[in-house]
């Protein structure tokens, strides 16, 4: 009961807080709302037993990544959009593109066989660790190994391009 | 614990349709910043599918994986933000529509 | 959700509440008359016994005073900015541990508010958040200054975030947990800072630079940026402002007195007693350091978080994962 409480609020949260990403004028505002979206996921996460991606969303997703923007945002005084959305036909086309995305993920989501619709055994028992920093170590570090040491070699790559890309060029 | 929780659908459908918002603001939104929250929240449904996948099947793979789209989504901001600050600098305005000098 | 968990919950939660803000009041004090006698001068006297009623007269008067609102400035996020200060550093305060656990009509209650398995991600997760309450304040105020102290506070407090996070990791992977109440009970036996002496100095200096305060306050001091983020604040968002300074404070000394000195373990007083004394040493150590050293300029700030203390800190985190792996 509890749990069907939480993940309303939570996706009733989200959902708002997205569409007002979306239609928001004012661009400090749309990442506010950004923060919103990520924290009710958070909240998601934990309501699925993922507790160390919970905390990591949180941790780098809502405290740096958006910091980021919301710094961005305001070092280059992107006040306010004069036309919010793209003028004409551009935009209807827009919006049936995304209707016609909505309609074909929730075929997939609803469908019984072949997608993982109704016809699903009862989720197996969970062990005790699930989720947790010592279980997402234990793999990452030897099944995942190889991803891992890729990944910290791209974020390498990022930063040395960050500080390329951002630097004056002194003529 | 597992009859009391919301079934599985209900996540999917939830990724989905933030999915689906993320979709038509990068297509009917101007301002570049916009676009690239709207693509961070695509990548955010997506990651909300995995985590519930993740559960419902009891492995752990899921959450590496929405682990590994995080750190890739930090380096992806990084860059976009440096050329989306590279090209303000040059023609003060974040319209994309304004950024066409390879149109034919 | 039986009674007896909400109605502890609730007393919990009330107590902290209260504790905190009586200890605001009681640090603001201190840290007057011990920054007066420091400078050879005697700090507050005239309202009740030694000046200790000064900070509820100067609560009194920001309550009193107008709430002026920018004209141009941005409303919601002018009344939110605070706001989100002071939720995030009640927040964190509901993890801190502050004794063991007793026995009361047959149910064991620990003494604190919720025992979190990932308590400490929890808090570094807090704090992460509380950097919006000071990117904010400055963006929504409208005007230059506050724009840079915000701006400068904001990356100043990311870049310490990490440093410091990395500090606490030998300690995890000493007891093995992430949760706080289990870190303190580990400690019952040896404080761990003898082991982890550097780490201890890192998280120092890595919390001092956290919470703003000086030799770290560059974005809020006086003669530097007006006032910097909080220029444009009056009244009760500035107080809240000054309480949500405040109680970073009690939470990061309580995040190290946790880590690093013990916990709650002391010879003959009980537990709380002894966190309360450890806690009153620390904010007196805050204190201290503003009356001792001049403040860093914005570059030496930050070339010292990100070339000093975040390699020295993997350094740490390196040499004491070899350390535990050799001895077993």
């Amino acid at each position: 009961m509890l749990e069907t409480v939480l993940f309303s609020f939570f996706a009733l949260t989200s959902v708002v807080c997205a569409l007002g990403v979306v239609f928001h004028r004012n661009p400090v505002h749309c990442a506010l709302l950004l923060v919103g979206v990520l924290l009710s996921l958070s909240g998601l996460f934990i309501l699925l037993n993922a507790q160390f991606i919970a905390a990591l969303q949180v941790i780098v997703y809502a405290g740096a990544i958006m910091v980021l923007f919301l710094f961005v945002l305001m070092l280059l005084n992107f006040r306010q959009d004069p036309d919010v959305l793209t003028p004409g036909a551009a935009k209807g086309f827009g919006f049936l593109f995304g209707l016609l995305v909505m309609v074909e993920l929730l075929w997939t989501a609803l469908s019984p066989n072949g997608g993982e619709g109704g016809g699903l055994p009862a989720a197996p028992p969970l062990p005790a660790d699930f989720g947790s920093p010592a279980a997402i170590g234990k793999i990452l570090y030897t099944t995942w190994l190889f991803p891992f040491e890729i990944t910290s070699i791209l974020l390498l790559v990022a930063v040395v391009g960050a500080v390329v890309l951002a630097k004056r060029k002194f003529a | 614990m597992n009859a009391m929780m919301p079934p599985l659908v209900a996540y999917q459908i939830l990724a989905g349709i933030l999915f689906t918002i993320g979709v038509v603001g990068v297509l009917v939104r101007r301002s570049a910043l916009i676009i690239f929250m709207s693509i961070e929240l695509m990548l955010n449904a997506v990651n909300l599918s995995f985590v519930a996948f993740s559960r419902q099947h009891g492995s752990m793979d899921g959450h590496i994986f929405v682990f590994f789209v995080m750190a890739v989504a930090a380096a992806e901001v990084a860059i976009g933000l440096a050329i989306l600050v590279a090209i303000f600098r040059k023609k003060e305005t974040a319209n994309v529509d304004d950024v066409h000098l390879l149109k034919g | 959700m039986d009674l007896a968990l909400i109605i502890e919950a609730t007393v919990k939660v009330l107590v902290v509440l209260g504790f905190t803000c009586v200890s605001v009041i009681l640090i603001v004090w201190m840290e007057r008359k011990v920054l007066g006698h420091m400078q050879d001068r005697i700090g507050p006297e005239r309202v009740g016994p030694f000046g200790i009623l000064q900070t509820v007269a100067d609560g009194i008067k920001l309550f009193m005073k107008e709430d002026l609102v920018p004209s141009q400035a941005d409303k919601v996020l002018y009344f939110l900015a605070p706001a989100l200060s002071i939720i995030t550093a009640l927040v964190a305060m509901t993890v801190i541990p502050w004794g063991d656990s007793f026995e009361f009509f047959g149910r064991t209650i620990m003494l604190h508010i919720t025992d979190v398995n990932v308590a400490v991600l929890f808090l570094l997760g807090t704090t992460s958040m509380g950097v919006y309450g000071i990117v904010l304040g400055g963006w929504s105020s409208n005007s230059k200054y506050p724009l840079l102290g915000g701006l400068r506070s904001s990356a100043q407090m990311i870049s310490y975030e990490l440093a410091q996070g990395i500090s606490i990791v030998p300690i995890i992977m000493m007891t093995g947990s992430l949760s706080l109440a289990e870190i303190g009970r580990a400690q019952a036996n040896m404080w761990f800072i003898v082991p982890q002496f550097f780490a201890f100095l890192i998280y120092i200096i890595c919390a001092v630079a956290e919470t703003n305060r000086a030799p770290f306050d560059l974005a809020e001091a006086e003669s530097e940026l007006v006032a910097g983020f909080h220029t444009e604040f009056s009244s009760m968002k500035f107080a809240l402002y000054f309480l949500s300074e405040y109680a970073n404070m009690m939470v990061v000394s309580g995040v190290a007195i946790t880590c690093f000195l013990g916990a709650w373990h002391g010879p003959v007083l009980p537990g709380p007693v002894w966190f309360l004394i450890k806690l009153g040493f620390f904010l007196f150590c805050y204190i201290w350091l503003r009356a001792t050293f001049p403040r860093l300029r914005y570059d030496q700030l930050m070339s010292l978080g990100w070339k000093v203390l975040l390699p020295a800190s993997l350094l740490n985190m390196a040499v004491t994962a070899v350390v535990l792996v050799l001895k077993g």
